[in-house]
């Protein structure tokens, strides 16, 4: 067949195409249980790392780190009433993509782990969007639900060295104890513009991330939009003392 | 595999692996004929991630590994690429190949893939990629095609790995995250604008003008 | 969202080239004269227009978690978003190749004078990052078209204006190593400080 003819274009564009989405679909589903063992695994060191240093840790000893850590799980809805569901079939990046008055949030309780057993902190996962793709990440508050007791943030393609930032520990630990609530209402903290700016004063901001406006945008609508959505969880737990203005 | 060593022994018999000419397809593009700043190609990703050295050395790495891959399988299947398709053609190699590279990593060695993850969506619109397929692989066989790929990929990783010293240096002060300046006892206060992919365009900019002064190549305007 | 603001944030503020510097090689490489820039630049507008409204289409009816339900209850469980990267791409490189076959029918000249920087489009991060910006806002498919459209304007206006710099360069005496891509580079990010100045501008 001729090289330049129309079948021959036509039956190679078909065998590429399925010779290249055979290829994707093999990897793809072949490697999922791989991979979801992987992201599970990643998630519970990363709820860990919200409250504390986990950096000496192998693998076998973080699983039981995670065990005895983590006090309870449960689900809430956007009202603060507890759902009646399996915990690990809600997936957050599925409930993101419903409307926020019908996403269910997972809510996990941590004791210290000097003090086994008495839930200690609260952490909440959250999901968003940066410039190129999603952001996701976990925030720790203490029991008293204003202070940030640690968070964990992660991303899929931010620009490395840029908005792939939030991934650092440098940039996380910007947020250690600063607060989401101002007196009894709601007042998340924000990351700013600009960066190298002194912050100590102000515990509803933090310094921003210089080139990364966009990235430092799409965290902060994440952690509003998200303690909104679990505040009827929150002032549930605090007996209905906060509000949102 | 078996086609691709015989490809290989059928030039070996004409001219050596190493000959002058091949050696030139690797260090040709290290100065003379340099990626970035001669080709102009591969400039979003130089602006992009170049604001720390960590970064742009793991998309130098990525980029080699990338692109000799690519360059090997398209020059091998380039006489059965009807023209009219052949940049759907290429970018699906590339595409196909990164994705799966990436799957691969990501069930096997998660730390790693998940630092690469954001480096994908760069790889496949690198046009550094697509430009040396497209102007050598398409013509030529896989080993010199091989060795292109190779010179390109590293004269680019060069270039994104000084702008990256320059850029790190000067606007955060520290080189591979340590703190120099602190470091050495002096106080500094990092210049943000060379963080800014403005800063980058300048300093790419100087970093051409020395590089033309040094090897006395002119633009004619 | 209202179609003028998102057609105005994309060509001034959010501004492909001055503001995310994407599609960076062809805007330096094509920005010799402005003839040739205008070509290129409706070039990409074209493409971009087209691309982003059809890879929207593509993803939200066929590859995002239950977008198949339109065909039956069966493939509502259904995730394709594993092949988003590579239909995209395909797609915006199949609009490229049926210009590339345009152009060089109608006007070879155009055709010469773009060179390797026409296939090169496929590759132009602009066009996959409209495409990949397109999905984390909350846009439909008037929206995405106008946000496509606006974008290729934005880029289509920053590669002639700095074509219109380059020309009026030519009377100055620039060093000699320094001529061509190096005060280019220079240029471009004096004029991105001037684009900053945008940033946060909301209508």
């Amino acid at each position: 067949m001729a090289k330049k003819s129309n079948s021959y274009v036509l039956i190679y564009t078909i065998v590429l195409t399925i010779v290249c989405g055979s290829l994707l679909a093999i990897t793809s589903e072949g490697l999922k249980p791989y991979k979801e063992a992987n992201i599970a695994f990643d998630t519970k060191r990363n709820i860990l790392s919200t409250v504390m240093d986990i950096s000496g840790y192998s693998i076998r000893d973080l699983e039981a780190l995670y065990q005895k850590t983590v006090v309870s799980t449960y689900l809430v809805n956007s009202k603060g009433e507890k759902v009646d569901k399996p915990f690990e079939q809600v997936k957050i990046d599925d409930e993101y993509r419903k409307s926020v008055e019908e996403r269910i949030l997972p809510v996990y309780e941590l004791a210290d782990p000097k003090k086994p057993g008495k839930t200690a902190y609260y952490v909440f996962p959250m999901w968003g969007f940066g410039l190129w793709d999603s952001i996701w990440g976990w925030v720790a508050l203490e029991a008293d639900f204003i202070n940030i007791k640690g968070v964990v943030f992660a991303h899929k393609g931010e620009t490395p060295g840029l908005g792939a930032r939030i991934a650092e520990k440098d940039i996380q630990t910007r947020f250690t104890g600063k607060k989401i609530f101002d007196k009894e209402q709601l007042a998340v903290v924000q990351m700013q513009k600009g960066e190298g700016n002194d912050y100590t004063a102000d515990a509803h901001k933090v310094d921003g991330m210089s080139g990364a406006t966009i990235t430092g945008q799409g965290l902060n609508k994440m952690l509003s939009e998200y303690f909104e959505a679990y505040l009827p969880f929150i002032n549930g737990q605090k007996g209905g003392k906060v509000s949102l203005k | 595999m078996a086609e691709n060593t015989a490809t290989i022994s059928e030039v070996k018999e004409k001219e050596p692996l190493l000959s002058k000419k091949n050696r030139k397809l690797v260090t040709d593009p290290l100065d003379g004929n340099n990626p970035i700043t001669v080709q102009v190609l591969g400039i979003c990703s130089a602006l992009a991630i170049t604001a720390q050295m960590k970064p742009a050395l793991v998309m130098g790495i990525a980029v080699i590994f990338v692109m000799c891959c690519s360059s090997v399988v398209t020059s091998l299947i380039r006489h059965t690429i009807p023209g009219s398709i052949r940049i759907v053609v290429q970018l699906a190699v590339v595409a196909t190949f990164v994705i799966i590279v990436n799957e691969i990593l990501l069930a096997f060695v998660y730390d790693v893939a998940k630092n690469l993850g954001a480096f994908i969506g760069l790889i496949i619109t690198n046009c550094i990629v697509m430009g040396r397929l497209e102007a050598f692989a398409m013509g030529n066989k896989p080993w010199p095609s091989f060795l292109d790929a190779f010179g390109n990929a590293l004269g680019y990783a060069v270039i994104i790995l000084i702008v990256a010293f320059f850029r790190e240096l000067l606007g955060a002060g520290s080189i591979f995250g340590i703190k120099v300046f602190e470091a050495i006892g002096f106080a500094y206060q990092g210049n943000g604008l060379m963080l800014l992919p403005a800063g980058a365009s300048i300093v790419l900019g100087l970093l051409i003008w020395l590089q033309r002064s040094l090897n006395g190549y002119v633009e004619e305007a | 969202m209202d179609l003028i603001n998102i057609g105005i944030r994309s060509i001034f503020v959010d501004n492909m080239i001055f503001a995310y510097f994407l599609g960076m090689c062809s805007f330096l490489a094509v920005s010799k004269n402005v003839k040739t820039a205008v070509g290129l630049g409706v070039a990409v507008t074209f493409v971009l227009a087209l691309t982003v409204p059809l890879n929207w289409l593509i993803y939200n009816y066929a590859l995002k978690k239950g977008a198949l339900a339109w065909i039956g209850p069966d493939f509502a469980a259904l995730d394709l978003s594993f092949l988003m990267l590579i239909i995209f791409i395909s797609v915006i490189s199949a609009f490229v190749q049926l210009l590339e076959m345009l152009i060089e029918k109608f006007s070879p000249a155009l055709y010469g004078a773009l060179g390797i920087f026409l296939p090169l489009i496929a590759v132009n991060c602009s066009i996959l990052g409209g495409a990949l910006f397109m999905l984390g806002r909350p846009y439909g498919l008037a929206e995405a078209t106008v946000f496509g459209l606006g974008s290729g304007i934005g880029w289509l206006l920053a590669v002639v204006s700095l074509a219109a710099i380059r020309e009026k360069l030519k009377y100055s005496n620039v060093p000699a190593p320094l001529r061509g891509l190096g005060i280019t580079f220079i240029l471009v990010g004096l004029m991105s400080f001037g684009f900053l100045s945008f940033l946060g501008f909301t209508l």
